[in-house]
Order: C-alpha cells, then sequence, then structure tokens
C-alpha cells in the first residue's frame, strides 16, 4: 500500500513538473486517438450505410401480361421462390396492386390515368436475398422460365457496389493498422525523450538499488495517465462531433431515411480508451528499456 | 568485506582501468583510495557496485562473486554498499528529506518508523533544519551531507565515497571526514578515494595507492605519500 501510493506520487509529481513533455506527449495522444476515432467512425458509418444499400438490392420478377398467367401458375412460383434458401422474403405483387401504388405515386395528376380502359401493368415477385450478393444466381433461374417477362435487379449498380464496398473495408483496414503503428511509434518517442531528460535521474536510482520495476512503475503510471486522458479528450472530441454533424445532415437530409449514426458509442469509447491506455503504457516500457542498463 | 583477485580492466579500445589489482579489505576497515589522476580510484569503486564488470580476474564483495551475481539481483547489492559520490548523484526535484528517503523505499521501507530514521539521520549530518530544501538550495557540503546520510540511512556493512571532499573547502572537508569516521565506528567498512593529502596524512590509516592501474603500495598505517 505504502508502495502504491509511492508510485502514484511520484508518477504525478513528474507529470507535473515535466509539465511540458506531459503536454507534448497529452497533445501527440490526442491527435493519434482523433484520427484512429475519426476513421473508427468513418467505418461505422458507411459500414452501416453501405448495409443498408446493400439490403435494398431487390430482384423484381415481372410476369407476361398477355395472356397473364393463371393463379395456378403464380402458386407454383410462388412455392418455388420460398423453398429457396437464398431467399429472405418474397412477395407477389398484383396487377391491381401495382397500379394503386402507381396511381399513389402521382397522387397529384390523378388525370393522366383516366384514358385507361385496361390495367396494362404486370403482376411481379419482389424478392429479398438473405446475402445481396447472390442475386446474379438466383435471378438467372427466372430465364427461360414461360410466365417471366424480365427479370430486373440493377445488375451493374449492384456488381459495383459490392466492389466499393469490398475494397473500401479492406482500405479502411490497413489505413488502421498503419495509423496504430505510426500512434505508437509517435508516442513512444516523445516519451523516450521525457526519460532522455531524466537519463540522470534513473542512473542514480539504479545506483542506490532500486530495482528495474521500481523505477518502471511510476513511468508506466505516467505513460498510462496520459494515455488515458488523451484518449479521454480526443474521444468526447470525435463522438461529440459526429453527434453534432449526425443531427445537422440528418435535419438536411431528412428524406434519406437512413440510420446515420450508427457508431456504436460504448464500444468506440472502450476501444479509444484501451488504445490510449496501450499505447501509453508501451510507449513508456519501450522508452525506458534503454535507460534500465546500467 | 572485498576481495580483488588479480583484476583487470580495459575501456574499450585499450585504454587501462586497473590492471592486475588483488588485495583484501576486512571487514570494518577504513581504507583510503589514492592515486593521480587516472590511476583508476573511481574505476575499482565502479566495479564494486558493478556499475561496470572486470575483464578478468574475480571480484568478491560480502562473499558474493559479482561474477556470478545475476542482473535482477544487483540492486540488492547496492542496498548493502551505501555510496558517495564526487559530484553527489542527488535527485534534484526531491528534497534532502526524500533523498534519505529514496534510499529506504526503494528497500520496501516506507514506514513511519523509516521516516522518523530519515530525520534522525539529516540531524545526525546537522541537516536537520535543511531537510526540506532542494539540492539546487544547498551548498556543496551540505548537498555532500545529504548524500552521505543516504549512503548510510539502511546501515549498510559497506560504505564507499568517491572523492567525497574533492569539491569542498578544507574546514567542510573535515566535517564529512569525522562525518566517515565516525560511520566506521559503528562497525561499518569505509573505502574512500581521495586527492587529500592533509586528510590521509592525518588520520593514518590503511592506504592503498594505485598508479595507472596497478597497485604501487599498500600501508597499514600509511600517508598520502611515500614514508
Ligand atoms: N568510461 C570510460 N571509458 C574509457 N576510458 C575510461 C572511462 N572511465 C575511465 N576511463 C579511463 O580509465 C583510466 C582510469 O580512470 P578512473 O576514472 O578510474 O581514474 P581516477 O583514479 O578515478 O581519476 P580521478 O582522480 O581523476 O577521478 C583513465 O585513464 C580514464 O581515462
Ligand atoms: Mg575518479
Amino acid at each position: 500500500m505504502g508502495r502504491i501510493s509511492f508510485f502514484l506520487k511520484e508518477a504525478f509529481g513528474s507529470l507535473r513538473r515535466n509539465y511540458f513533455m506531459t503536454i507534448a506527449a497529452l497533445v501527440t495522444v490526442f491527435l493519434s486517438i482523433v484520427v484512429l476515432g475519426g476513421v473508427l467512425v468513418f467505418v461505422f458509418t458507411t459500414d452501416a450505410l453501405l448495409k443498408e444499400v446493400e439490403e435494398k438490392v431487390e430482384i423484381t420478377v415481372y410476369l407476361k401480361t398477355d395472356p397473364d398467367p393463371t393463379a395456378e401458375e403464380v402458386a407454383i412460383m410462388q412455392d418455388q421462390i420460398t423453398s429457396w434458401p437464398e431467399v429472405k422474403s418474397s412477395s407477389y405483387i398484383t396487377k391491381e396492386q401495382a397500379l394503386q401504388r402507381l396511381k399513389e405515386d402521382y397522387a397529384d395528376s390523378p388525370e393522366i390515368f383516366e384514358s385507361l380502359t385496361s390495367n396494362p401493368l404486370p403482376a411481379s415477385f419482389e424478392i429479398a436475398l438473405v446475402d445481396p450478393q447472390t442475386v446474379d444466381i438466383v435471378a438467372a433461374r427466372f430465364e427461360g422460365d414461360s410466365i417471366v417477362d424480365e427479370v430486373r435487379y440493377g445488375k451493374e449498380i449492384a456488381d459495383k457496389l459490392f466492389a466499393f464496398t469490398d475494397q473500401a473495408r479492406n482500405f479502411m483496414l490497413i489505413f488502421i493498422v498503419l495509423l496504430g503503428i505510426v500512434a505508437i511509434l509517435l508516442i513512444s518517442n516523445t516519451i523516450r525523450l521525457s526519460i532522455f531528460a531524466r537519463k540522470r535521474e534513473v542512473e542514480i536510482m539504479k545506483l542506490v538499488g532500486a530495482t528495474n520495476w521500481f523505477i518502471r512503475w511510476p513511468f508506466l503510471i505516467e505513460g498510462i495517465t496520459v494515455g488515458f486522458l488523451g484518449a479521454l479528450v480526443a474521444t468526447a472530441v470525435v463522438l461529440g462531433l459526429n453527434h453534432y454533424l449526425v443531427g445537422t445532415v440528418s435535419d438536411n437530409l431528412a428524406f434519406l431515411a437512413m440510420p446515420l449514426d450508427a457508431v456504436p458509442y460504448v464500444l468506440v469509447t472502450v476501444i479509444l480508451l484501451a488504445v490510449g491506455v496501450v499505447i501509453g503504457a508501451a510507449g513508456s516500457a519501450i522508452g525506458l528499456r534503454r535507460f534500465l542498463k546500467v | 568485506m572485498i576481495k580483488f583477485e588479480d583484476v583487470t580492466k580495459i575501456y574499450p579500445p585499450s585504454t587501462v582501468g586497473l590492471e592486475r589489482v588483488s588485495l583484501h579489505i576486512e571487514k570494518g576497515e577504513f581504507v583510503f583510495l589514492v592515486g593521480p589522476s587516472g590511476s583508476g580510484k573511481s574505476t575499482f569503486i565502479r566495479l564494486l557496485i558493478r556499475e561496470i564488470e572486470q575483464d578478468r580476474g574475480r571480484i568478491i564483495v560480502g562473499g558474493r562473486d559479482l561474477d556470478t551475481l545475476r542482473s535482477w539481483k544487483i540492486p540488492y547489492l547496492r542496498r548493502n554498499i551505501g555510496c558517495v559520490f564526487q559530484d553527489f548523484k542527488l535527485l534534484t526535484n526531491k528534497t534532502a528529506f526524500e533523498n534519505v528517503m529514496y534510499a529506504l523505499v526503494v528497500t520496501g521501507n516506507a514506514t513511519g518508523a523509516s521516516k522518523k530514521k530519515a530525520a534522525e539521520i539529516l540531524a545526525l549530518v546537522g541537516l536537520g533544519h535543511k531537510s526540506d530544501s532542494y539540492p539546487n538550495e544547498l551548498s556543496g557540503g551540505e548537498q555532500q551531507r545529504v548524500s552521505i546520510a543516504r549512503a548510510f540511512v539502511n546501515h549498510p556493512p559497506l560504505l564507499i565515497a568517491d572523492e567525497p571532499t574533492g569539491n569542498l573547502d578544507p574546514d567542510t572537508s573535515m566535517g564529512i571526514m569525522q562525518l566517515l569516521y565516525r560511520i566506521n565506528k559503528t562497525g561499518t567498512t569505509v573505502l574512500m578515494a581521495t586527492h587529500d593529502r592533509e586528510m590521509v596524512d592525518r588520520m593514518r590509516r590503511r592506504v592503498i595507492a594505485l598508479d595507472n592501474g596497478k597497485v604501487v603500495r599498500d600501508q597499514k598505517r600509511g600517508g598520502y605519500g611515500e614514508d
């Protein structure tokens, strides 16, 4: 107990005394964690948006109209579709429902429907998939079917989107790893500088008979404190900014109707604080290593 | 207490620190280590506290062969050797009292009793009234007394002083000398490297003279120069 309070006193005393180095280290941690936090927020947000878009990849199967398929043919196809494991859900849109939708879309100008004598719209199946990537396979199964007129699923858009999301995710991962390495290097360097300034102090401690761990603990506590505080402020800034931006964007782009605030605040806070603490401790340990060999 | 057997230390690439030194210092002795600048006095002391390692020969301190001493045990060796340096080596951001306390705290003694001990030892070296001063607020002689207090506070069986009076005026030096003498009286072996001719001549203690890394004289009750 006496020992722990001694270490704490040593650590905080030296943080106060070497306030210039403390501030330098704090700023380094802060900047690193802000960038890391920014990337995390970006990853979570785009990931959620992309998932949302992916989910909108639907297959629409238009049935022939001349003649319209019989109820029996429709029922057979419906059974088939629901039996496929790739299919998440499907619904049958009758000719009447299709017309009804169209009328709703053009509720402002009902006059364009006045001249209609019969319903020209085809009935259709709308199919949502478990995995949007299987859209090609599922769509191909309708080819040549006697009651199918046309299959639509925005093939090119889907393909491009998948290519882009895959690439974006890989890129982000690489970026995060690189960023982590840069942050640790920066911080261990800052801490090394501060330890270098205290090389003599460490030497004296060793000559008086302090063990390596006895010397190390106050430095580790310093590193952890700096890491934690820097990360705490950075987290508040990143998440606060995200919250503010999401608010502004969704006010202006209300029609998007997408979940913009997809960031798990608690998880991101825990990750950033943990990274800050680990970086601070690792920086101290790495920085100190050279000087303990007296 | 201390045994050197044919010890040689060469600083790379080829500077002789010590050359084939063999000697024996008994428990409770008071020994002066003399010799011109560069003769190897500090090298001798740095070998004793394992700040550096010899190239050849054997060094035994308190019955322990330093060659076979594991590096994690070095701190424990140093706690049994009080060390006083010419440049004091005080922690500049700690007060006189905290500097003395540090030597106690590293051994795991941070209790109320040890605080009392630190205060007492500071009073003993005549600095009771300056225990809250920082090193830069103390004179050289006062700083040296703090460093002696720190070296002695654990009651080590061996106390080593490397030119403890090197920077001090004769009166202050005499005070420091008296202090070391009193410490020796408590049974602690004292080894002191010095250039202080007058002091050595006055004390008439064992004198080991080094020159160019070699022991050139070892006298039971010697003076600074040849008699
Ligand atoms: N770290 C070192 N690297 C290289 N040479 C060294 C080193 N330390 C000491 N020496 C050399 O070793 C020799 C002995 O030095 P040492 O410091 O032991 O002398 P000394 O007797 O303590 O001298 P002084 O009375 O000036 O303190 C000298 O020639 C010195 O230049
Ligand atoms: Mg010397």
